[in-house]
């Protein structure tokens, strides 16, 4: 299959010192390589590997945290709403019975003042009635005393006194 | 230019394959393809060198900035290795056989590509049209159409010579059978060359395939890394001559007497077609380089276990990819 020749122009021509030089210089170049070139890549390679997973895993835990994160946050928030709204009705509650005592004792005050003023009211009115009596009786008696043009003495007055507020009172009543 | 067109035309062949250089060594004149072959080597290690030191972890000041690979051609080779082995050998000969050979592998990879590249550059036929610049060419003329370049030290494709695909062949053959030894024994191999475990210890009946499993196990063992050299020649010959014969169309006009302007427009339409066909040529180059690593990976991980041997049979006989039941590594076929 081969030829075994000096002949450079057949293409199926093999010299040995060609061979030779290929097989030596493949080998010196593969051990040289594999000394000082793939070892140094291959660390390299492996390091960037190590790194980018070492990258990746960390990624990975920091979205795993900030998912926990997340959560927590959005369950505080849900707790802190819940919060929110029984403190807001609570308040509302406070406010309401606020109003209600408000609104009670200011009917009592008002049920008191209204009580006052009726007592007040019957007072003046009482003492009025008083007042117009004994007004009328001196009138009355003075009227009387111009009339019989003598001075009445103290059981007359009285007596007139009695009959006038008698009389009042049957007329005013 | 007209008589290097006049050479050429004589023979495209002869810018492709190997051919002594100006450089000799005590009397003994070396092959272009020699040259080729220690430059490449050179250029190779120093670029990957290069590589590794832009690819390694920097010091701890720089920060994040330490894991990224600076510069393009290092990122490119990054690119190139992790692909290989994460994409290809890993998955093919699983994590223990790829961080075994990854080193052969690459390196076989990436000095096949060197090479093959280097072909791509026609610094021969430049070192020959500045020996016709400088007036030697009649001489010149004259060497190129018998093929011995007087003026030209280093230059056209090595691994367009059987001798170095054949020398490239010859460590992944060596690397097949260290496998083998290694890991089957010489039991195991001489088992693995006569059908495998089962079929030794199998039935009675069965053995008498073993003596033509033998054969052609044997010549399996020669055929699988000739097939490796062939393959490689033969892509980087075609796609060369291809090559050159489309320069070869001028010349051949000025050779029979036409017009030198008839010449002139037939080689700038042979000029755009070879530029369209350097771009296939590098695809090419990067693509025999990774098939000659793949297959020798291939080979090799088929040579990993014991239990492996009827599989191989199978898979040998043109059964196509199978999984390696032990590794779980499906192997793609080999014989493409």
């Amino acid at each position: 299959m081969f030829l075994f020749a000096a002949d450079a122009s057949n293409p199926m021509s093999v010299q040995i010192l060609p061979l030779a030089t290929a097989v030596v210089v493949a080998l010196v170049t593969v051990i040289v390589l594999s000394l000082f070139v793939w070892p140094t890549i291959a660390k390299g390679l492996d390091e960037r590997n190590e790194k980018i997973l070492g990258e990746i895993k960390a990624a990975e835990d920091a979205r795993a945290n900030a998912k926990a994160a997340q959560e927590e946050f959005e369950r505080k928030l849900v707790q802190a709403q819940q919060d929110a709204d029984a403190m807001i009705k609570e308040a509302r509650a406070q406010a309401q019975k606020a109003a209600d005592d408000l609104r009670a004792r200011s009917e009592a005050e008002l049920a008191e003042l209204k009580k006052r003023a009726n007592a007040e009211m019957d007072a003046a009115r009482r003492q009025a009635v008083a007042e117009l009596e004994a007004h009328a009786a001196e009138l009355a008696v003075s009227v009387a005393s111009k009339i019989l043009g003598r001075a009445i003495d103290a059981k007359d007055q009285k007596a007139l006194v009695e009959q006038s507020i008698k009389e009042f009172a049957s007329t005013g009543r | 230019m007209t008589t290097l067109l006049l050479a050429a035309g004589d023979n495209p062949l002869g810018h492709v394959l190997d051919r002594d250089s100006a450089l000799s060594i005590e009397g003994t004149r070396l092959t272009l393809s020699m040259i080729s072959l220690v430059v490449g080597a050179l250029v190779c290690i120093t670029v990957l060198m290069m590589a590794a030191r832009r690819i390694k972890t920097g010091p701890s000041s720089e920060g994040n900035a330490r894991f990224v690979t600076k510069g393009r051609i290092a990122q490119v080779i990054e690119v190139i290795v992790l692909g290989l082995r994460d994409q290809m050998l890993v998955p093919v000969m699983g994590e223990r056989l790829a961080k075994a050979w990854l080193p052969l592998l690459l390196s076989l990879f990436f000095f096949i590509l060197t090479l093959n590249l280097f072909g791509l550059v026609p610094f021969a036929d430049l070192q020959e049209m500045l020996h016709v610049m400088m007036g030697q060419h009649d001489q010149a003329a004259h060497d190129m159409a018998h093929t011995q370049p007087a003026a030209v030290f280093f230059g056209g494709t090595a691994t367009a010579s059987l001798s170095v695909t054949l020398g490239l062949a010859v460590i992944s053959f060596c690397a097949i059978w260290w496998q083998s030894f290694r890991d089957l024994g010489v039991k195991g191999t001489i088992e693995h060359l006569c059908g495998g475990h089962d079929l030794v210890h199998g039935s009675i009946g069965l053995w008498a395939v073993i003596p033509i499993i033998f054969v052609v196990e044997i010549g399996g063992m020669f055929i699988k890394p000739a097939a490796l050299a062939i393959r490689l020649l033969a892509n980087m010959v075609a796609g060369h001559t291809l090559m050159a014969v489309l320069f070869s169309f001028g010349a051949g006009v000025l050779k029979a007497g036409g017009p030198t302007w008839a010449a002139g427009s037939i080689t700038l339409v042979a000029g755009i077609f070879a530029v369209l066909i350097t771009f296939l040529e590098l695809f090419v180059a990067f693509l025999q380089a990774f098939i000659f690593m793949f297959l020798t990976a291939v080979f090799i991980s088929l040579m990993a276990h014991e239990d492996h041997g009827h599989e191989e049979h199978a898979h040998d006989q043109g059964h196509g990819g199978h999984d390696h039941g032990g590794s779980g590594h499906a192997v793609p076929s080999p014989a493409h």
